[in-house]
């Protein structure tokens, strides 16, 4: 097969880089408009769902070797300190113990992603690891942390961002010249001029927003199991990235890549906090390489929420100018994000800035503070939920500022192409999306109807109605590399190595594969979450599986497909163009007559297996695919308790062709859930005298119950967007969670006739903006 | 977790003889176990020996109106045992709406009355690592930091909140316990006189003498006509521990309030019953205004701390509803 290199580009949440892909071979062409689809676009049942219901999924915890021994860690009570001493020998001594690893036996472990010693004499974050004691249960384990002595040095510590960028405050990390992320920041983009706009401006409308710091609090935490049989060392890990584990795994230890192997079958969520092994998983096969046990360790709540991620917490300032039509003349973002003592980079949240409204001048400042708490991570649609929620909240009061309607607002500076990049979206619906969702909302009538509305026992409860605006990419891209084979009997088992984060991964490219293959469903498997197999797959991230592995999956099937028709060609002696799979039989395509199943030839074969690969071919060039879409939300608030509750949300998202009607609801409902606890109730407490996270629990950091979701109401536009990929398919992991604080911060502001001033909408905040 | 004993008693005499054999503070009682055991997995709480007493189950697992009208609750009894009762719930429905809105299925499943009553504060740094006042310290850390979730009034050294949903009702309904002590011997307390805030000499919300053990709840027959409200204010719809909740029960004659008892939770260490506004509300017809007035009265002495004002307005609130609904006002 002959091999070419194609250059191609990748936008990684908002990020974009440059990609070489490798091709052998041709990808077939796009499922269009047209394309008769018999599986692919049904709602289909989780392939996998027996197994998640009755408990039969094996999840990291569930994986118990023989010889295992249980880890639990102690952590630094100080927000900043120095360790100087450990003296571990009381721990070493209690029934159950059988390591006690830290800085002064255990120094030697590089954390590959942060370039850092895990083990770190600096701790520059109360939660950071100072010791891990193996032992054979966890109570054990946990007991005999409490029995390790530690010395430290404090240091002066910082926690808030802005203090933190004072020339005067305390180093997050002492070998630093600064508290800035690098010497890049801040970071400036501009086109046009702001300032002029603003001058120009007729109206101008300046906001302050705050984005309080939420937890991912995934039901699984991080972790793994890890395993050493002197040759190769196994890893179970909870990751959305199988290969990143291996290749940090083995950097870490010093081993080929092919004596690490990286299992993930079922994952309890990760939201883009699991990108590689993470600080547990190295340490769990550190310990079972050194001790030659299996070694477990799983973060407990308290330790996965202070030591694991978080979406970090922004202050950002807007000013916005128009004329008196509207026409808007300066976008200007202010925006200082807390990301935490050893952050690497900065979310998108100027990502919609730069690009969701007609506008010649923008220009947006990002400034990126480190300070002595825990490493912010990814956290789904990293920066653009936050970005979104105060620019929708800011668009909303320069709406009231002209006397005009939001939405109309909205419409008036629509852009039509992509601002930044100069050049044209490949398909941008969200004007659709925007009267869709309007006229489902009710919004013609809404200022009426909170008017009318006032009721309760004392007649304080209010109603209101907000939208906001959803852009995120979603496209994916090379490399993405899948096989498959055709067993005698005429099934399929497809070979992957993207892994299933519960969003369906397994489903939809089992319906894709039987699709084109030309199988029913039951006849299509699905292998993946497994190094030692599956060809390589990009990270479960970014809203780019789907994308990235559907058309991988769907050419492997292909290719399989046409050396199977060639066999069969050749068993019938007929041309094999004149022959097609048809729900797993052979048919002659030009008389339709059914000619026996696919099987009943392969099993003459001698167990003969067809076998193919397929992979991701590069993305359009000169254009920019996006997902654009709405969400409008009906609130009620109670002006005397402030407690506010979402009664309906409208989501109207053009993800292109959508696979699995089903799981694409699944994903709009979860992002939905989770946007409504960002915008309500989720928010990380930080005691500034010392330091401390005090809410580091699933008591007192509230998210979202099953009582608190209002009625979801989903649109499913599905139309293929032909420049994605061969399936038109975007992702749809993040779009869903984008604009829901904005569109309930925007409804909670109608309601109460007044701007909000940040999230969560917690009663405090809501009687406080009432008073 | 530091290593105890554990021994079973199958009644509370039993109990209040095991607990001496502990010594004065390094036993305790465990019913359902939910507070406890998570207090001594904290290190919090490391008592030596545990006395079970779910095996007296049968001896005080009950719910009984007696002839009276009065209502036995055994110690025992769950919070679910409360919530699906059925005489409860059409004689006492402000006891339903309490136990309703409590934790979770799950916790109420294995929570029991008595053990509901003692359950310790939910102050993050009491729960936390720090060596508060309240757990033997020199300091309050929340009167100065963060004390959002924290107590509008009292004058105990410590600033946390009573967690309980039942308390603040069943101070309302004026109920007793009946204490179990050493040698046979019982005593019957007001619940509300059970509670007292923490001080230096005895740094926890109620007080029982060493080797008792609580029996019973009983609450009194209330008055012909009487009604009940209890709201709770949270931040989720569900599996919160009270913002603010009020606790009102009335007695009216002719439209006229005989007689009113007030109590509101989340607002300091104990129930906190608003005398002032019981007699305020005797005598009077109770009309949105008074309700109002009576919302005003009560908050008059609160004094929040730097960031729990919020909750001065949200009890105003939760107030006037509480009345009007017991008094049948509800839209």
């Amino acid at each position: 097969m002959p091999v070419r290199i194609i250059t191609t580009h990748l936008e990684f949440e908002g990020r974009v880089s440059e990609q070489r892909v490798v091709m052998e071979g041709d990808e077939p062409p796009v499922w269009g408009e047209d394309a008769e689809l018999r599986i692919v676009g049904k709602p289909t049942p989780r392939v996998d769902g027996r197994e998640r219901v009755t408990g039969g999924a094996t999840y990291t915890y569930d994986i118990q070797l023989p010889g295992q021994l249980t880890a639990a860690a102690l952590r630094s009570p100080h927000a900043h300190a120095r360790v100087t001493r450990v003296d571990a020998s009381r721990a070493e001594a209690m029934p159950g113990v059988r390591a006690v690893l830290h800085r002064f036996n255990a120094g030697d472990l590089i954390d590959p992603n942060r370039d850092r010693s895990v083990f770190a004499e600096e701790l520059p974050y109360a939660g950071a690891i100072v010791a891990l004691v193996l032992a054979d249960t966890r109570e054990q384990a946990a007991d005999a942390c409490a029995a390790v002595m530690v010395e430290y040095e404090t240091l002066p510590f910082v926690v808030d961002p802005e203090a933190a960028l004072q020339p005067e405050a305390p180093r997050v990390l002492s070998d630093r010249p600064h508290n800035k992320l690098n010497d890049e920041y801040p970071q400036t983009y501009q086109r046009g001029d702001v300032d002029a706009g603003i001058r120009e401006a007729e109206v101008t409308v300046e906001a302050r927003f705050e984005t309080p710091a939420a937890m991912h609090n995934s039901m699984e935490t991080h972790g793994a199991t890890a395993q050493w049989d002197g040759r190769t060392l196994t890893i179970y890990s909870s990751t959305q990235d199988i290969f990143g584990v291996r290749r940090a795994v083995a950097k870490a230890l010093g081993l080929h890549q092919n004596q690490v192997r990286a299992i993930k079958q079922y994952m309890g969520g990760g939201f883009g906090s699991k990108f590689g092994p993470h600080e547990s998983g190295l340490l769990a096969a550190y310990a079972a390489h050194r001790l030659g046990r299996p070694v477990q360790y799983m973060l407990s709540r308290e330790d996965e929420n202070v030591a694991a991620g978080h979406r970090s917490a922004t202050i950002q300032h807007f000013r916005l100018g128009a004329q008196r039509d509207g026409t808007l003349t300066a976008i200007e973002q202010r925006t200082v994000g807390n990301l935490g003592a050893l952050a690497g980079w900065f979310p998108a949240t100027a990502m919609a800035t730069k690009e969701l409204y007609q506008c010649a001048n923008v220009r947006t400042i990002d400034e990126g503070a480190r300070t002595n708490l825990g490493p912010f991570a990814a956290f789904r649609a990293p920066g653009v939920v936050e970005g979104i929620a105060a620019m929708e909240t800011a668009v909303d009061q320069l709406a009231a500022a002209l006397g005009m309607d939001p939405l109309e607002l909205r419409l008036k500076n629509y852009a039509e192409r992509h601002q930044d990049m100069q050049r044209p979206y490949a398909r941008k619906l969200l004007r659709e999306a925007y009267e869709i969702g309007a006229e489902r909302i009710g919004w013609a009538t809404r200022d009426a109807e909170a008017r009318r509305y006032p009721k309760g026992r004392d007649g304080t409860l209010r109603r209101g109605v907000g939208m906001a605006s959803q852009l995120w990419g979603g496209d994916g891209g090379p490399p993405a590399q899948a096989q498959a084979k055709l067993l005698p009997d005429g099934t399929a088992v497809i070979i992957t190595g993207t892994q299933d984060i519960g969003t369906g991964t397994r489903t939809v490219l089992a319906q894709i594969a039987a699709e084109e293959l030309g199988l029913p469903l039951e006849a299509v498997r699905v292998e993946l979450g497994d190094t030692e197999f599956g060809l390589y797959s990009p990270p479960s991230g970014g809203s780019m599986t789907l994308a990235s592995m559907g058309p991988a999956v769907r050419m492997a099937a292909a290719e399989a497909r046409k050396d199977a028709l060639e066999i069969v060609g050749h068993l019938v002696e007929a041309p094999a163009d004149a022959l097609d799979i048809r729900d797993g039989g052979i048919v002659n395509r030009e008389t339709g007559r059914e000619m026996g199943t696919l099987g009943s030839y392969l099993e003459q074969l001698d167990g003969h297996e067809v076998t193919a690969k397929g992979m991701r071919g590069p993305n359009a060039e000169n254009v920019t695919v996006r997902t654009f879409g709405a969400q409008f939300a009906e609130v009620e608030v109670d002006l005397g308790t402030g407690q506010v509750r979402v009664r309906r949300i409208v989501a109207v998202h053009d993800c292109g062709r959508i696979v699995n009607p089903l799981t694409f609801s699944s994903q709009i409902e979860g992002g939905i859930i989770q946007g409504l606890g960002f915008a309500l109730m989720e928010q990380r407490v930080v005691d500034q005298r010392f330091g401390t996270v005090m809410n580091a629990n699933l008591e007192q950091f509230h998210i979202p119950t099953i009582r608190d979701v209002p009625e979801i109401d989903i649109v499913l536009l599905d139309r293929p967007n032909t420049y994605a990929n061969t399936l038109g398919a975007l992702g749809a992991g993040e779009p869903p969670i984008i604009p829901t604080p904005g569109a309930i911060a925007n409804a909670v502001a109608h309601a109460i006739g007044r701007p909000v001033s940040g999230l969560p909408l917690t009663p405090d905040r809501i009687l406080d903006l009432l008073k | 977790m530091q290593p105890f004993d554990h021994v079973s008693a199958t009644s509370a005499a039993a109990a209040v003889e095991l607990l001496q054999q502990g010594g004065p503070s390094g036993a305790r009682v465990i019913a359902g176990g939910t507070d406890l055991i998570s207090l001594m997995r904290d290190r919090i709480q490391s008592p030596r020996l545990l006395v079970n007493i779910l095996p007296a189950a049968a001896a005080l697992r009950y719910l009984r109106f007696e002839a009276d009208g009065a209502l036995r609750v055994g110690a025992l009894a769950t919070l679910a045992d409360i919530e699906r009762d059925p005489h409860i719930a059409a004689r006492l429905p402000i006891l339903t709406q309490a136990v309703r809105d409590a934790a979770t299925p799950q916790l109420r499943a294995m929570a029991t009355a008595a053990g509901n009553l003692m359950q310790r504060p939910r102050c993050w740094y009491y729960r936390g690592e720090f060596p508060c006042w309240l757990k033997g310290g020199d300091e309050c850390f929340a009167r100065d930091g963060e004390n959002k979730y924290h107590a509008i009034f009292g004058a105990s050294p410590c600033v946390a909140v009573h967690p309980s949903d039942l308390a603040p009702v069943l101070v309302a309904l004026d109920a007793e316990l009946t204490i179990a002590g050493p040698g046979g011997s019982a005593r019957t307390l007001p619940v509300e006189r059970f509670f007292a805030p923490p001080t230096d000499d005895e740094r926890i919300e109620y007080r029982l003498q060493p080797g008792e053990v609580v029996s019973e709840i009983r609450v009194p027959a209330q008055p012909a006509g009487a009604r009940g409200a209890y709201v709770k204010v949270m931040d989720r719809q569900a599996w919160a521990f009270a913002l603010v909740s009020v606790a009102a029960q009335l007695s009216e004659r002719d439209g006229v309030v005989e007689r009113a008892r007030l109590a509101l939770g989340g607002v300091a260490n104990v129930p906190w019953r608003v005398a002032a506004v019981e007699d305020l509300l005797t005598g009077q017809r109770l009309t949105p205004a008074l309700a109002a007035q009576a919302a005003e009265r009560a908050l008059e002495n609160a004094h929040p701390l730097t960031h729990n004002g919020y909750k001065v307005p949200m009890a105003r609130a939760a107030i006037r509803r509480a009345l009007l609904a017991a008094a049948g006002q509800e839209e």
